[in-house]
């Protein structure tokens, strides 16, 4: 893969971050058991925790070096890191998790695919009412008649 | 010799892995040539559903969808112009122009049976070279394998990310998430932060799914209206006069991808692309110029990513670090199994390593059976619109993540690791070398410090120790060669021309 001349939008923002959280997980690392011994439990998250700050401290060296990209500020990281799409959809799959332990796996695979499928298909709702029965059926007889998978189950049907 | 044709044969003899075989390897033909599903990500899912089945059935069918994988981004690569794997990148371009001149199924044909010929070879220099390897790694102690996991993971950073930091930085926060849960020498939490969950870690399918399957169909979102140019398909079956003509570089491509693929970290993609620029190089007058259509620049690639896939397994087997990203998942099936991949698993478990061996031999004459017939079928499936796979990646990786421990916890885990995948991703970071992390962070861990309480916990002991050795001493240096080439000044100098 060949690095870009320029700098994508809120790259050296993503690297400082990269820093900073590398320098948090060594001070975790640390206190697992210090500087106790050479073989103890915290060394080698201590030496991970390291290898994190020394080379996001390289990347975040790169950074500056680069110049800015032409769609750079607020706009320009919007546009590149949260594209509506992506932020829906993964706010749509966020609820998807969080009702799977109330409605069980198939309803809530069932909403899913329907709410996606018509959001993002150019079809209408029928086509994504009968692709989403078909293919929640198919991964039902796939999974639990086939593999004997244990699906999540609702508590609300319980 | 007849017990090891017996265990060789075990896939070949009976009905069910026989079964299993041949669906894996149709179905990984769909898995790799369908644009936004990735064989990694079909393996990561499977070894979810399969960790109850006996090892032999997980591996028949997750070998089958390797062999297949590899070979189906050639078919969306030649017919589409969409390489529906990495490691077909470099087939599209030759293999697109073939098609646009009317010769889309000579060359499906022709990279069919060259495909076939060198997973063949990867795989007879499987069976040739991982004994030997075995027989050698044997002497090999607890600093010799800290030393084999910190390349391991070094490797995928250098060779497969926008630069050294970024891939190093990936495999340490692999490392990391490793690291989560009890310590296993002293019962220590490490970053549990109180929680019950974290407590017995992440298992590390949880986060292969999330880094390879969430993270994926997020970044796919971007290509949802990409549409593909169709060809008509004609005659498959290649002439036998040209699978004769071009088999002399077949065989040289096959053993360069055989040799590339079995060096950790790298992968039937960088073969891929190795075998094309060196066909590019050797062939003095091609018929049609290298881009517009060379049949060379077809065959070489093709040849070589499946000869990666034998040569990839050389590593795993014999000394436990994967070849590639598909046999780290490997290497997670073999433990989950109880089984604990390097030197001795071919000494204690010889008719696993066998049973892999004929294994991937009859997947890849599957492959020649699939590959030259259902052309027509496979045109229609693969124009499945992303906008209805990406739900279903998503379903199928909560499914998976959910399905190892039973846990809806590990649901949300997997969500949140495609998350930071997708950033990641976004800023040229590579997640195969997290996964390494993941899966060689506690292996590192371990003999590290069992070399460390070896030398008496003084640091000055274990250093000399690493260097007074002369494996370990090969293997500090390799290290160090491959920290001190990745430093700036010295990048800058070979760079020059």
């Amino acid at each position: 893969m060949k690095t870009p001349e320029t700098l994508r939008p809120g790259e050296r923002l993503f690297a400082l971050l990269l820093v900073v959280f590398a320098g948090y997980a060594f001070w975790e690392s640390y206190g697992i058991s210090g500087f106790r011994g050479l073989a103890t439990g915290g060394i080698m998250p201590m030496l991970a925790s390291g290898v994190m700050i020394v080379t996001s401290l390289v990347i975040l060296g790169d950074t500056l070096r680069k110049p800015r990209a032409t769609r750079s500020g607020v706009t320009g990281l919007i546009a590149y890191l949260f594209p509506l799409r992506v932020v829906l959809f993964t706010g749509l799959v966020a609820a998807y998790v969080a009702v799977i332990p109330s409605v069980g796996f198939i309803p809530a695979s069932f909403g899913l695919l329907f709410v996606a499928i018509w959001a993002l298909w150019d079809k209408g709702p029928i086509w994504a009412l009968l692709i989403s029965i078909l293919s929640t059926g198919s991964i039902y007889l796939l999974f639990r008649v086939v593999f004997k998978v244990v699906l999540p189950t609702g508590s609300l049907w319980q | 010799m007849i017990e090891t044709l017996g265990f060789f044969a075990t896939s070949w003899l009976d009905p069910y892995l026989l079964m299993l075989t041949a669906l894996g390897t149709f179905a990984g033909i769909y898995i790799g040539a369908i644009p936004g599903l990735s064989v990694t990500m079909a393996a990561s899912i499977l070894i979810s559903f399969t960790f109850k089945w006996e090892v032999n059935e997980a591996l028949a069918l997750i070998a089958g969808v390797y062999v297949g994988g590899v070979y189906g981004g050639a078919r969306t690569a030649i017919l589409l112009n969409i390489p529906g794997a990495p490691s077909a990148i470099a087939t599209a371009i030759d293999g697109y122009p073939l098609a646009q001149k009317g010769l889309a199924g000579e060359a499906i044909g022709l990279s069919t049976v060259m495909s076939v010929i060198g997973g063949l070879i990867g795989v007879l220099a499987l069976a040739v070279a991982a004994p030997l390897i075995a027989d050698f790694a044997i002497k090999f102690t607890s600093r010799e394998y800290m030393l084999l996991g910190i390349i391991g993971i070094l490797l995928v950073g250098t060779l497969s990310g926008e630069s050294f930091a970024k891939g190093a930085f990936a495999g340490a926060l692999g490392v990391m998430i490793g690291m989560i849960g009890l310590d296993p020498m002293t019962a220590e939490t490490r970053f549990t932060y109180g929680s019950i969950n974290l407590m017995g870690g992440v298992p590390f399918v949880v986060a292969m799914i999330g880094f390879f399957g969430v993270a994926e169909a997020l970044a796919q979102l971007e290509h949802l209206h990409v549409a593909p140019i169709k060809q008509k398909v004609a005659r498959i079956v290649p002439a036998w006069s040209d699978v004769r003509r071009y088999l002399g570089l077949g065989l040289k491509s096959a053993g360069l991808g055989t040799i590339i693929g079995a060096l950790p970290g790298t992968g039937g993609d960088i073969a891929a692309l190795m075998a094309y620029d060196q066909a590019k190089r050797s062939t003095k007058d091609p018929e049609v110029p290298f881009g517009e259509g060379a049949k060379e620049g077809l065959i070489a690639p093709e040849t070589a990513n499946n000869a990666a896939v034998g040569g990839a397994f050389v590593p795993m087997l014999t000394l436990g670090i994967p070849g590639d990203a598909v046999t780290a998942i490997i290497i997670g099936a073999l433990y989950i199994h109880g089984l604990k991949p390097g030197p001795l698993l071919l000494t204690d478990t010889p008719h696993l390593f066998w049973f892999i061996v004929g294994n991937l031999t009859l997947a890849n004459l599957f492959l020649l059976v699939f590959g030259l017939t259902g052309i027509r079928i496979f045109t229609k499936v693969v124009e499945c619109p992303r906008a209805i796979l990406i739900p279903l990646i998503i379903i199928l990786s909560a499914v998976g993540a959910y399905a190892i421990q039973n846990n809806p916890v590990h649901i949300a885990w997997a969500l949140a690791f495609g998350v930071i995948g997708y950033f990641l991703k976004r800023y040229g970071f590579q997640v195969g070398p997290i996964i390494l992390g993941v899966i060689l962070g506690p292996m590192i861990d371990a003999n590290y410090r069992r070399a460390m309480i070896g030398a008496q916990e003084n640091v000055w002991a274990f250093f000399y120790d690493l260097l007074s050795h002369p494996i370990s001493f090969v293997l500090t240096c390799a290290l160090v060669f491959m920290c001190v080439t990745q430093l700036p000044f010295i990048k800058r100098r070979r760079l020059r021309p």
